[in-house]
Parts: C-alpha cells; sequence; structure tokens
C-alpha cells in the first residue's frame, strides 16, 4: 500500500511543480495547492500506513492497543493543511491584486518595470 | 524557568491589544513602542540568567521532551532574542516619524509585533516541527506587511516574495515529514542523539541537504537568492529594516543549529557544498551590487553578500570560525537595519532612494550625514567599527581552520564592500543633487532610531572584548553537544 | 598617562565641531594642543635616548588579539614627533585658509581624527591595532581629500585614494593575521626576537609580499603611485600634511618597523629597492613636467618616496641612516613648497607655474620661505636636504651589487627633483610682477612654511643635533645599537663630487626648464588604468549579473530552485548511498487502488486543464481524494478536516477564478517538455524517498506515550486531538497565529482593492424558496453539529478546528441562500471579533498553569460531573479563531463591493 501513496505522491509533487513554471497565474496557484496536498499525503505516508484503527481510544478501554494509526503524523498534516489553507487563500487574493494591477496573467509580466 | 517563554508571548499580547485598540495612529505606535520595549527587556532578563546560569529551558504544557515541545535558550538564541529587541525597538520607534496611513491603518503595528514573536519563537524553539510554524508565523506576518502596497511595484515584489517563500516552507515540510518518517522524533536534543548513529546515512544526507535548502533559501545563499534583492527594495524602510536585520538571520540561525546539532558527524560533502555556496553568494552578492544606482538595491546585494560571510565561517565548524561567524551575524543584523532606516530618511527628504533623486545631503543634512557613516562605513569594514571587528574574527576564525582561500576572499568581498559603500557615501552624499531639495525634515524619531543603532555599533566596537568571549563561548557550547542534550532531555535513557 | 596623549587627538576631533563653531580662533587655539603633545613627545625621545623604548599597554580586546599597546621607541617616536609638529604648523595654517567655510568643524575633526591615527600608526606594538589605525588614516583622508565633495575630480580622486590604500590596507590585515598565527604573538617588538623562525616560515613569502602590498600602496610605489597626485583636489593643508608629511610616509614607516622582523632577504631587499628605484626615476621625471604647483610637488613626493624606499631596500646601515635623514629634511622642505604653494594660491588663486611670476616683491616672506625649501631641496650644502642626499651618495658608493646603477639612477633623479624644487619654489618669485594687487598672506599662512623652510636650513647648518634621535631610530630599524655624527663635512670624497655633479645638473636644467617641461615624452595614463581597467571590468560583470538576479521572471527563480534541489539531493543520493528500502507490503485493496487512481487522474486533469474552472474542480476531486485516504487509513479527524478545506478551498478559488478564464497555451512546446521533465524528476525523487522512509519502521516511542498517557494524563480520548491541544498545543498556538494573520492579510487585500474589481460581479442570490427554506433548516443544524464536534473533540473524532469549519459552513450556505448582507447580520458580530476572542481565549487558557508556577500552557483540570480542563477552553479558541478566519474569507469575498 505504501507503493500506491507514493506513486500519489510523487505525482501531486510533479504536478504541482509543472504547473508552477507555466506562465498563467492561476496555474501557479493552482500548482501551489496540489504541491501542499503532495506534501500533506507525504507527511502521513512517511509515518507509516496502517489500516488499522485510528488511533482513538475504544469507549471503556483506558489506552490504546496496538496495531493503531501513528496519531503524531496526523496532527502534524492537520496542522500544516490549516495553515496551508490560510496562506492559500491568502496568495489567491495576492494573486487576484498582482492581476488587477498589472492587467495580465502572464507571470512573466511580473516585476517587469514599466 | 518562566522568563523563556515571555519573548514570545510579550509581542502577541501586544499584537492581540493592537488588534483590539482604536485605530488612532499615536496610540498604536506608543502601544507598539512600550510593547517593544517590554520585549527588550525581558530579552536581556533572559540573556543575563543564560549568560550566568547556563542554558535554560522549559517544557511547554509540562510534558517531558521529546514528547512535548521544548523552548530552550543557549547563549547563541539568548544574544539572537536580544537582538530582536534592540531591531523592534528602533522600528517602532522610528514608526513614529510616519507610517502610510492605508498601512497603518490594516494592521501594520500588530503584525510587526507578530513577525517578532515569530523570530523569537523560531530562536527559541527547540522542536523542529515547532519551528517550522513559527516560521511561517514569522513568514505570514512578512507577507501581509508585503502586500500592504502603495505601489504596484511593492504588490508585484510581495507577490515573488511569498511564491518562492511558500517553496521553502513547503520543502522544509517535506523534510520534516520525511524526517519522522525515519528518526520517530522531531525534538532537536532528541535527534542530536540518534542521528549519526542508528539512521542509514543515504537518508541523512538527504534530509540534511533538504534542510539546507529549505534554509538557504530564507538565508539568501546562491543559487537560491534571487528573490531576496528583487524583494526587498521595494517595502517601506522600517519594514525592509526588519526584514533584512530579522528574517534572514533565522536562516542562518537555523543553519548553525542543524549544522552544530545534527549534521556534525555528516560527510564533508555537506559543509563543502555550504561553503561552496557562500563563497559564491558572497562574490556574486557584492559584485552585483557595484552596477545599482538604488540604494535600497545595494544595500539588499549586500545584505546577501554579507550573509555569505557567515555561512562559509560556519562551514568551516571549528569553534574560532564559529565565533567570528556568530558576532559578525550580531553586527550585521545591527548594522543592515540601521541602513534601512537611513533609506527611511532619504525617502522622507528625496522620495526615492535611486540615486538620481539623491546627493548633496553632506551639505545639507549634516548632523544625518555624520550619523549615517556609522552604519555605512561599519558596513564596508573601516575600523574600529564592528564591521572590521565581525571580519578579523572571521579572519581569524577562518586562518586557524586552515581555509586561507576563503579568507582571501573575505577580504576581496571586504574590499568591494568598502568600494560598493564608498561609492554610494559619495554618490548619496558628496555629490551635488543635480535637481533634487529636500522636500522635508529627515523626521526626528528616525533619527534617533539610527542614533540608537549607531549607538550599538559602538558599543560593540568599544566592548569588543567581552563580546567577542561571549561568541567564543557560545561557538564551544554549540559545538559541544552535550550541555543542550543534557538540558533538554534531563537524562532520559 | 602617555598613551591617552597618544589618543588624545581624536578626542579634541569629536570637540572640534562644536569649538569652531561656538568660538573664533579657536582653530589657532586647536593648534596648540598638537604642540603641545611634540613638546610631550621631545621628552619621551630623550628619556628614551636614556633609557630604552618604553611600552605602554591598554586592553581593548584580547580574545581577538587586539590591544592598544604602544612601543616608544626611537623609530616611532621620530615619526611622532613629525606628526605632531607638522601637523601644530598646519592646523594654524588651516585656521585662515580655510576661514569661514562652512564645513571647517568637520575639517578639523577629520584632520585630528588622522592625526590621532598616525600616531597609532607610527608607535602602536600590536600589529592588528597597527592595522586598524593604518586603515583609519586612510579613512580619514578620504574624507579629507573629499573635501570639497561637490567637485566630481575630488570625490572621485577620494574613492581612488580610499580603494587603493584600501586595498593595501587588507593586505596588511591578512600579513598580520598570518604573522600573529607564526609568531605567536601580536606585538611588534616581540616578533623582533623571533625573526628568524619568521623568515623561515612557509609563510614568510605571502607574509612579506602582503606587507609591501600594504606598504607599496600608502606610499605611491610603482604601480600605485598614481592615486597621489589626483589627491591633490584636496585642500593644500591636507596635501602639505598627508599627503608629504605624513600619511604617505606612513609605508615607508611600515617598511622600516618591519625590516628587523621581515627583512634582510633576496625577497625582501629586491622588491624594496626595485621598487623604489623605479618609483624614484618616474616621479623625478614626471614632476619636471607638470605646470600645477601642487602636482609638481606631488610628483617629486613621490619621487622621494622612492628614494626613501630604495635607501631602505638597500638596507646597510649607511644608508639607513641616510634614509631616516632624507625623510626628515624632506618633510620639512616638502612641507613647507606645499604651504607657500598654497598662499600663493590663496593670493593669486592659480597655480600655474608658466603664469606665475615675480611674486617676490609683494611676498618677501613667503618667497624667502619658498627658496630655502628648494635649495634644501636641490641639494646645496648647509641645508638639511645636502646632508640627506650626500649620506645617500655615500652609502650607494659603499654598497654592493646594482648600487652603482642605483647611485647613478639617483644622481638623474636629484638633478631633476632639484629642478623641480626650483620652478615651485622660486620661479614664482622671479621676474616681473604681473599686474595684479598681491600682497604677503596674514601670519598663520606664512609663518608656518617659514618655520620648516628655516628648519630645514637650521638642521643643515648644525646637524648634529639629530645625531641622537636618528641613531636610536635606526638602531631600532637595525636591530643593533647605532651611533652617530652627523656633520655639514666630512671631508672631501666621491660623494661630494657626486653632489657638485648634481648642483651642476640642476643648474644646466634650470636654464633650460622650459624645454624639459614641453618636450619630454609623457607617459599617459600609466599604470592608473590598473584602477580604473579593474573598476570598468567589475562594472561590466556586474551588469551583465545584476539583472537577472533581480528582474528575471518568477519562474525562472522557480525553476533555479527546483532545478538545484534536484542537482543536490541526486547528488546526495550519489555520493552518500544507500537509501533503506524494505519490502513495501504489496497488499493492496481494490479501493485503495481507485482512490489513487482518482487522485492521480484529478491531479493530471489539473495539470491539462484549459479552463480555470476545470481545474478547479480538479483540484477538488484531488483534495477529496486525499481526504478518502486518510479515511481509508485511520485517520478520521483528518478526514473531516480535509474535507471541510477542501470545500472552502474550492468555494473560494471559484470565487476569485472568476477574473482569471484562461489556462495555458502560452509557453511555447519544447518548454513544456523541458518543464515536465524537472517535474517528473521530482515526482520521482519523492516518490522514491517516500516509498523508502514509509517502508522503513519508525521508531514507535512517541505514539506509544502518546497513546498510553492521552487517555489517562491527557484525558481523552482522541489521541490527535490530545496532541493538538495538549501535547503539541505550542504548535496549535502558532497555528491559529498564522490563520489570524492570513485572514487580517486577506481582509486588507481586498479592502485596498479598487472599486469594481473582486466582487463587482456579485453572487448570484439563487431565489428559489425550496432552496432558502432549506438553508434556513439546514444552518441551525449545521451549527449545532458544529458544536457536537467541538464538544466530543477531545474523546472522539472531531475538535475544535473540524468544528470551526463547520459552523463557517453553516453561515456560507445561508449566505448562498441569502446573501452575504444578511449572512452578517445572523452572525450577529463581526469574524474579526470571533478571531480576537478566540486568540484571547486560546491564550487566557494557558494562563491559569503559570499562576499555579506550572510550565506554561500546563493543562488543569478539574473532576466532578464532567471531566473539563483547559485543553479544552483552548479548543474553544480554536473553534473561534477557525470559524472567524472563514468567514471572514467568505464574506469579504462573496461580498459585493
Amino acid at each position: 500500500m505504501e507503493v500506491l501513496l507514493a506513486i500519489a505522491s510523487g505525482v501531486l509533487y510533479a504536478a504541482g511543480i509543472y504547473l508552477m513554471l507555466r506562465r498563467r497565474l492561476a496555474q501557479l496557484i493552482i500548482g501551489l495547492s496540489l504541491l501542499s496536498n503532495g506534501t500533506n499525503l507525504l507527511i502521513f505516508t512517511a509515518g507509516g500506513l496502517t489500516r488499522a484503527q485510528p488511533p482513538v481510544v475504544p469507549d471503556g478501554a483506558d489506552r490504546l492497543m496496538p496495531p493503531y494509526a501513528d496519531p503524531v503524523p496526523q496532527a502534524l498534516v492537520l496542522t500544516a493543511i490549516v495553515i496551508g489553507f490560510g496562506l492559500l487563500a491568502f496568495s489567491l487574493v495576492l494573486a487576484h491584486r498582482v492581476h488587477a494591477t498589472i492587467g495580465s496573467d502572464d507571470v512573466d509580466e511580473i516585476g517587469r518595470g514599466r | 524557568m518562566r522568563a523563556l517563554v515571555l519573548p514570545i508571548l510579550v509581542p502577541l499580547t501586544t499584537a492581540a491589544i493592537l488588534l483590539l485598540a482604536p485605530k488612532r495612529p499615536l496610540l498604536q505606535r506608543w502601544v507598539a513602542l512600550t510593547g517593544s520595549i517590554l520585549l527588550l527587556g525581558s530579552t536581556l532578563m533572559l540573556f543575563r540568567r543564560v549568560e550566568g546560569e547556563g542554558i535554560q529551558v522549559l517544557q511547554v504544557s509540562g510534558w517531558p521532551a521529546p514528547f512535548g515541545i521544548t523552548i530552550v535558550a543557549d547563549l547563541l538564541a539568548a544574544m539572537l532574542v536580544v537582538m530582536v529587541g534592540v531591531v523592534g525597538v528602533a522600528v517602532t520607534a522610528a514608526a513614529f516619524a510616519g507610517v502610510d496611513p492605508r498601512r497603518e491603518s490594516f494592521g501594520y503595528h500588530p503584525l510587526i509585533q507578530i513577525l517578532l514573536m515569530g523570530v523569537s519563537g523560531a530562536f527559541l524553539t527547540g522542536d523542529l516541527f515547532n519551528l517550522y510554524v513559527w516560521f511561517e508565523v514569522m513568514l505570514v506576518a512578512s507577507f501581509v506587511l508585503m502586500a500592504l502596497h502603495r505601489t504596484s511595484a511593492q504588490v508585484e515584489a510581495a507577490f515573488k516574495y511569498v511564491t518562492i517563500n511558500l517553496i521553502a516552507s513547503s520543502i522544509f515540510l517535506t523534510a520534516l515529514g520525511l524526517l519522522y518518517g525515519v528518526a520517530g522524533t522531531l525534538n532537536m536534543a532528541d535527534l542530536a542523539r540518534l542521528w549519526p548513529t542508528t539512521r542509514t546515512p543515504g537518508v541523512d544526507m538527504v534530509l540534511a541537504v533538504l534542510f539546507v535548502i529549505a534554509f538557504s533559501i530564507k538565508a539568501g545563499l546562491f543559487p537560491l537568492f534571487f528573490w531576496l534583492p528583487a524583494s526587498y527594495h521595494t517595502p517601506p524602510a522600517a519594514i525592509g529594516a526588519v526584514f533584512a536585520g530579522l528574517l534572514t538571520k533565522v536562516g542562518v540561525y537555523a543553519l548553525m543549529r542543524v549544522f552544530t546539532l545534527l549534521f556534525q558527524g555528516a560527510a564533508p560533502a555537506l559543509f563543502t557544498l555550504l561553503l561552496v555556496m557562500s563563497v559564491a553568494t558572497m562574490v556574486i552578492g557584492l559584485v552585483a551590487a557595484l552596477n545599482e544606482r538604488d540604494f535600497r538595491r545595494i544595500l539588499s546585494f549586500n545584505l546577501v553578500a554579507h550573509i555569505g560571510y557567515t555561512t562559509a565561517s560556519l562551514s568551516l565548524l571549528t569553534p574560532a570560525a564559529l565565533a567570528g561567524s556568530i558576532f559578525y551575524v550580531l553586527h550585521h543584523i545591527v548594522v543592515i537595519a540601521n541602513l534601512f532606516l537611513v533609506s527611511g530618511v532619504l525617502l522622507r527628504l528625496r522620495r526615492t532612494t535611486d540615486m538620481i533623486g539623491l546627493g548633496g545631503m553632506y551639505r545639507t543634512q549634516p548632523v544625518f550625514s555624520v550619523l549615517a557613516m556609522v552604519p555605512i562605513f561599519s558596513l564596508a569594514g573601516v575600523p574600529p567599527l564592528s564591521g572590521f571587528l565581525g571580519k578579523l574574527a572571521i579572519l581569524e576564525g577562518v586562518f586557524d581552520a586552515g581555509a586561507y582561500w576563503v579568507g582571501g576572499m573575505v577580504l576581496v568581498v571586504g574590499l568591494l564592500t568598502l568600494l560598493s559603500m564608498g561609492r554610494t557615501w559619495t554618490d548619496a552624499f558628496w555629490r551635488p543633487a543635480e535637481t533634487a531639495v529636500d522636500m522635508t525634515t529627515p523626521g526626528t524619531p528616525l533619527l534617533i532610531a539610527i542614533s540608537g543603532l549607531s549607538l550599538v555599533t559602538l558599543a560593540i566596537t568599544f566592548g569588543a572584548g567581552p563580546l567577542f568571549e561571549l561568541t567564543s563561548r557560545a561557538a564551544h557550547q554549540l559545538l559541544q553537544r552535550e550541555e543542550y542534550v543534557r538540558a533538554v532531555l534531563r537524562g532520559l535513557p | 598617562m602617555i598613551a591617552l596623549s597618544i589618543l588624545s587627538p581624536f578626542a579634541v576631533a569629536l570637540l572640534a565641531p562644536w569649538l569652531v563653531r561656538r568660538f573664533r580662533r579657536s582653530e589657532q587655539i586647536l593648534a596648540a594642543w598638537p604642540a603641545i603633545l611634540a613638546v610631550v613627545l621631545v621628552t619621551e625621545l630623550r628619556s628614551t635616548l636614556n633609557a630604552g623604548s618604553r611600552h605602554i599597554e591598554l586592553p581593548w580586546a584580547p580574545s581577538l588579539g587586539l590591544s592598544l599597546s604602544f612601543n616608544l621607541d626611537g623609530l616611532g617616536l621620530l615619526f611622532a614627533l613629525l606628526i605632531t609638529a607638522i601637523g601644530a604648523l598646519v592646523v594654524l595654517y588651516a585656521s585662515r585658509y580655510l576661514e569661514d567655510h562652512p564645513q571647517a568643524g568637520r575639517f578639523y575633526a577629520a584632520l585630528f581624527a588622522f592625526m590621532g591615527a598616525m600616531l597609532g600608526v607610527a608607535l602602536s606594538d600590536n600589529i592588528l591595532t597597527l592595522f586598524v589605525f593604518w586603515e583609519l588614516t586612510g579613512f580619514t583622508s578620504f574624507l579629507l581629500i573629499g573635501f570639497e565633495h561637490e567637485r566630481e575630480d575630488a570625490r572621485s580622486a577620494a574613492l581612488q585614494a580610499l580603494i587603493v590604500t584600501g586595498a593595501g590596507g587588507l593586505a596588511l590585515l591578512a600579513a598580520g593575521v598570518l604573522l600573529v598565527d607564526v609568531s605567536g604573538t601580536t606585538s611588534l617588538s616581540a616578533m623582533t626576537a623571533s625573526r628568524d623562525s619568521i623568515v623561515t616560515n612557509p609563510f614568510y613569502g605571502a607574509i612579506a609580499t602582503l606587507v609591501l602590498l600594504a606598504a607599496f600602496t600608502k606610499s605611491a610605489q610603482v604601480p600605485f603611485h598614481f592615486w597621489l597626485p589626483n589627491a591633490m583636489a584636496a585642500p593644500t593643508p591636507v596635501s602639505a600634511y598627508l599627503h608629504s608629511a605624513t600619511m604617505v610616509k606612513a609605508g615607508v614607516y611600515l617598511v622600516a618597523r618591519m625590516t628587523p622582523i621581515l627583512g634582510a632577504t633576496n625577497l625582501w631587499a629586491t622588491a624594496v629597492t626595485a621598487a623604489g628605484a623605479v618609483t624614484m626615476l618616474l616621479g623625478a621625471y614626471r614632476s619636471v613636467q607638470e605646470t600645477d604647483l601642487k602636482r609638481i610637488l606631488a610628483y617629486s613626493t613621490v619621487s622621494a618616496l622612492g628614494v626613501l624606499t630604495m635607501l631602505l631596500g638597500v638596507g646597510t646601515r649607511e644608508a639607513t641612516v641616510a634614509a631616516l635623514v632624507y625623510l626628515v629634511a624632506h618633510a620639512c622642505y616638502k612641507g613647507a613648497l606645499f604651504l607657500v604653494a598654497g598662499a600663493i594660491d590663496h593670493e593669486t588663486g592659480t597655480r600655474d607655474v608658466t603664469v606665475l611670476a615675480g611674486l617676490g616683491r609683494a611676498m618677501p616672506v613667503t618667497a624667502f620661505a619658498g627658496s630655502a625649501a628648494a635649495l634644501s631641496m636641490a641639494g646645496v650644502p648647509l641645508t638639511l636636504g645636502f646632508v640627506g642626499k650626500d649620506g645617500a651618495y655615500e652609502a650607494l658608493l659603499h654598497g654592493q651589487g646594482w648600487s652603482a646603477w642605483l647611485l647613478a639612477l639617483m644622481v638623474l633623479a636629484s638633478i631633476l627633483l632639484g629642478l623641480a624644487g626650483l620652478v615651485a619654489g622660486v620661479v614664482p618669485f622671479r621676474g616681473t610682477p604681473s599686474a595684479e594687487e598681491v600682497r604677503d598672506p596674514v601670519w598663520p599662512l606664512w609663518m608656518p612654511p617659514l618655520t620648516l623652510a628655516l628648519c630645514g636650513i637650521g638642521a643643515g647648518v648644525v646637524p648634529w643635533i639629530l645625531s641622537a634621535p636618528l641613531s636610536a631610530a635606526a638602531a631600532a630599524i637595525l636591530n643593533a645599537p647605532v651611533d652617530l655624527s652627523l656633520a655639514v663635512w666630512h671631508g672631501p670624497s666621491p660623494a661630494v663630487m657626486l653632489s657638485v655633479l648634481t648642483l651642476l645638473g640642476v643648474g644646466a636644467a634650470y636654464g633650460g626648464r622650459d624645454i624639459v617641461r614641453r618636450r619630454t615624452w609623457r607617459p599617459g595614463r600609466g599604470t592608473e588604468l590598473l584602477y580604473t581597467g579593474s573598476l570598468s571590468a567589475l562594472n561590466a560583470i556586474s551588469r551583465v549579473i545584476a539583472p537577472p538576479l533581480h528582474s528575471a521572471s518568477l519562474r525562472s527563480y522557480v525553476m533555479v530552485i527546483v532545478v538545484t534541489s534536484i542537482v543536490m539531493v541526486g547528488a546526495a543520493l550519489i555520493t552518500v548511498p544507500g537509501l533503506p528500502t524494505s519490502a513495501p507490503d504489496m497488499n493492496v485493496r481494490p479501493h485503495e487502488v481507485l482512490i489513487v487512481v482518482v487522485i492521480i487522474a484529478g491531479a493530471i486533469a489539473a495539470t491539462l486543464a484549459k479552463s480555470t474552472m476545470a481545474a478547479v474542480l480538479s483540484l477538488g476531486v484531488v483534495g477529496y481524494g486525499v481526504a478518502t485516504t486518510f479515511l481509508i487509513f485511520g485517520a478520521p479527524d483528518l478526514a473531516m478536516t480535509q474535507f471541510s478545506v477542501e470545500t472552502l478551498t474550492v468555494i473560494i478559488y471559484v470565487l476569485v477564478f472568476r477574473h482569471f478564464r484562461k489556462l495555458g497555451g502560452l509557453s511555447p512546446r519544447l518548454v513544456r517538455y523541458r518543464d515536465a521533465f524537472i517535474a517528473l524528476g521530482i515526482g520521482t525523487l519523492i516518490g522514491g524517498l517516500v516509498l523508502s522512509v514509509s517502508t522503513t519502521e519508525t521508531a514507535p516511542r512517541l505514539r506509544e506515550y502518546f497513546a498510553e498517557f492521552g487517555p489517562t494524563l491527557g484525558h481523552g480520548r482522541n489521541i490527535v486531538n490530545v496532541i493538538l491541544v495538549d501535547f503539541r498545543a505550542f504548535d496549535t498556538m502558532g497555528e491559529i497565529t498564522v490563520l489570524a494573520t492570513a485572514a487580517i492579510g486577506v481582509r486588507a487585500l481586498l479592502r485596498l482593492a479598487l472599486p469594481g474589481t473582486i466582487g463587482s460581479e456579485s453572487v448570484e442570490v439563487p431565489t428559489s424558496p425550496i432552496f432558502r427554506t432549506a438553508a434556513r433548516l439546514l444552518m441551525p443544524l449545521l451549527l449545532l453539529f458544529a458544536v457536537f464536534l467541538l464538544l466530543r473533540g477531545h474523546n472522539e473524532p472531531g475538535g475544535g478546528f473540524v468544528g470551526g469549519l463547520v459552523a463557517a459552513a453553516a453561515f456560507a450556505l445561508y449566505a448562498i441562500a441569502f446573501g452575504v448582507a444578511r449572512a452578517r447580520q445572523a452572525l450577529l458580530v463581526k469574524p474579526m471579533t470571533l478571531l480576537g476572542a478566540g486568540l484571547l481565549i486560546a491564550l487566557a487558557s494557558d494562563v491559569p498553569a503559570v499562576l499555579r508556577g506550572q510550565p506554561f500552557m500546563t493543562a488543569q483540570w478539574t473532576f466532578g460531573v464532567v471531566t473539563a480542563g483547559t485543553p479544552m477552553v483552548f479548543d474553544i479558541g480554536v473553534f473561534l479563531v477557525v470559524s472567524g478566519v472563514a468567514l471572514m474569507m467568505i464574506f469579504s469575498l462573496g461580498e459585493e463591493s
């Protein structure tokens, strides 16, 4: 099962990087999004995959019995998802401002002193 | 040791108060200044504790390391946090000279406080993922500060800045994810114990390289530094001062921390990599500076080149070289922040920092000119100012490590810096202004801030002895990791 | 005490601007200080002659090797005397020369700072501190040359001097650090003792070369001599003081000071002698071609420095003594001539010798001074100049090897120099006066040159008064006692013949001086091309590399980062091979394959999409696919959060991307293939790394601890949530700060927007009543659900993050149905208030720990009917922040402007 997710992460990174190298502003942002998803998947996968129960102690028990999914990468990914969301929203709005300011959605036009 | 968390809490509280307080400029500035002074006070207090009693540790939420997050202050971190306080005071004081009203109403002051908080947090944390979080805090604050633009150049530069830094964060996060998968822990002291022994060297090296890339982007090393000269010259001077003075240094600090704590046993190729990148940064940065006609662009390139000094010295990883590196970082924070404030005065006087609009200020603004001499020529390395002392410290360390050609590059780049700053001085201050005239006063708060930072530079000059001893102690503390690991882990098996 | 006196000029420098502004005529009082210092130094010298040199030390930064240690020996004191005595005269002179200049205060500050620095150079015993003073003289010289800063030539000359001497200075620094390493001490006097080990050390060559580089740049030896004539753009007092009497002699001083440590080797002797000889000749040759008084004197100074260097290179006792005599003589006559030139300039407004004539009648005192100095320069008997020249001839006559050639060159040079002296000091005063009104200047302008000239004559008549101090100086250089007796007449000797020959030559040259000036070949720009050429080259390189560094496209930067990463990671894998690979678990379930296929398909679709809507939809597919993956592999909290975030993201994308319609179509095909190739590279690397790392067993320490103590000490059964709000709550605190800041940013950017951009096309409000009714029903349900998630989060999947997102979704739904305005009303408070309240609550929950003496953020619990604790309060804070942030974004984006 790791193979599948490893491939998926790789594809997401590749797609994200490819889009970030494109000339349309929108594609750059989408690329960032894909990259972010890929990273989250990477953290989740690298920590070790289990199909087993989530790390929630069942009612009545007082501790988790293995095998259980590692809660640490989950906490990390959750943090990353939320931070990523905030940053993505911001970048999106910023991209829109840039678009409105320079009147073009061509990335190569950014910073080309006018 | 409760004071340890104050450098993070104080700016956060200040920010919260500022967000809730009415948006009247004068009120905001006073609250911000008070908060910054309190921050400086808390950092000085922390420094005294660390200097006197040794490494200070706090396990946040009461959980022992490596299960909870640890805040750690060793000598290096304590000194750097003091610098955060110093720059914070200077910048919030300078704000009294006037801030763009739209920026101020959209949260300029709380954003600066949040940025300071992020930097302090980054310096003080003992957990690598927590470092990522503080990086993001400081980055997002800087994003918003950059994005509060007035000109189109500013918003475009902001976009470049944001994009590149988001990529850097992704690389950092990637490395963190892989690291946990390999080591099962994120606490730095814990990693220090685990790293060289049980893991396979291949992954170690890849992770090390990923961290180096991520931190080098932040620090501004070749070939990953393009975003800096592309963006640092656009925001208003005080923001530039904080960015140049503090943000890049977090990258350098991160490199120092991982290299001394984790990578000491790594393959020599890693150190060579850092060395080559650093030397390339030094040379390319300064040669590029020579072509620039805008004061802030010149500063940006000089900033980058001198970062190269510190990381080149770091890569040699001997006590003397590392001491020189730390000394230079401390000097550089003060001087470059000061220079950006100087650019702020130039902006007030002439509405531009392009040489075309400058000139003649030696005659029209004698006080300002003499004040500006201190940071300009300190950067150039004119003795006995701090720049020379830093260079001497690095030179001694580098020669001591046997890296003579690196020392030669240090001197050559030093000469080029002299040329760059000499030319800047003659063009901006001595040359008669063609048509430009001073449009207003330099702004007393700005001058006060510049004087304050210049005084710190002079203090470094006269206190070079004790300061260098401190940096030597810090270097030794970094290279012998036992004290740090013991303080954090308290005897965990 | 003495140390303070040596450093006192710096104090005067700091006070000077204020003094000059406050008190008239204060400059003349300022001149008194160096005069006093000179007297003090004479006393010192006398005691040194009796008791030997004195060491003083003030600490500065011993850990760096810097200390203010001074060694008052003959050589140093001799220089110090020159510096202070001539300094006093120059300050006096400047008081009238620069009368009422608005920047006079800064002038004196720089001048006194220079004086202090020069004293430091002469007397310093610590080689690193000597560098400090050395560079300071260069820097103050920069300030002084550029004093008339509004003139282009002054500025460029100042910069040129700064860079050329600065380069030498840095060489000195390198040499100094190396010397300290090699000899184990920073003290120059101590190094003299370990000379033998230094000279045989492998670094000797480098050290000697670097030291000589420093000396030659400072003392204007060929090929570094070009800056000195250009430095004549400085005001004349500066030229007289720095660029003839003191600063330029610093290089000579350095050679002298280093002779006992580095000298007497082939390398040293050859380099020093050769440089000196060439400089001597070149300088003399050029000096007679100039028409500007100061440039004549500048080139002759270059030549004189060459003489001194050459003699020190020869290095015999006689040569060393001769050099010292020549040095003192030169200081007197050259200083006088410069000051005379300044006086002439001050009175007549010109320095052109072809124009000046007949001033003798109008300026008799000045004329006398000039002539006396010229005589000394020509080497007429009964002047100190004669004694020096005579001594030099003697020394060269008694030398071996090349000495004969050097002698010939020196005679030739002396003839030319004598001519130059006459042209500068005599010619302007002879002949018929022009019609203009000229008078002798005020006494501060004629007294100093007169004093200097008379010293030159006086010491020439009774040279034995110099015997003792020069002996001491020579002894320091030669590291052996020297007993000297100078006399006017040594008896007939070949040297005397040569002196006579020289004088005859001068006479002849004088007669044909115009021809000499006009008809001799001029070398052109010469070695100055070294400087200008390097600068041009640097500028050219800079012009090429700078623009791409800051103006290139963003994509290039991304490309560089990506390619660099691939290269470095690839290199890492190659240099240190060994990725762990356990056999991956190939047991896959069909639904897992399906989900991964969906993710991959979505990613590819997003890449190839031609319209933004298609891309956004694909992105949504990817996001939901990832969420499902989380669900499959035991991460329900993650799955819920990812679902919510993805939904919100898609909504935001839709709102913003209304303005970006098309995708793709801008890059040529080859570029796209190249980028795809690179992207695939990254993808492969990542895939491989993930596979490798995920198949290795991660140490279970952390998760076991959390699994055990989460339920017990953390009082929560949802371990992930316990980690987020308790174990690693510090992370979460930073995280909500990031969220809050991002929200502030979004709001600010949208408000900053010009009217008519985002939001101008309003989101249509569906008017379907069914929809509205449904929304009215769903919203409270969703809210309830959100609170439910929050409350149960500590023990079951849920928590503040998901709860907050769901709550925001509730209002988003309402906004879609009824419009943003109504939704805002329904919310009752501003999103910003939610944000602020959330932050404060989160902060507040951490305080009780501190009040009870525990580390910050430690959870506090109460147990009763319900188990409650601060982490849950913290979670409430998170809930509020997340909902506030999400609502802020939704409302702002959806709003009509």
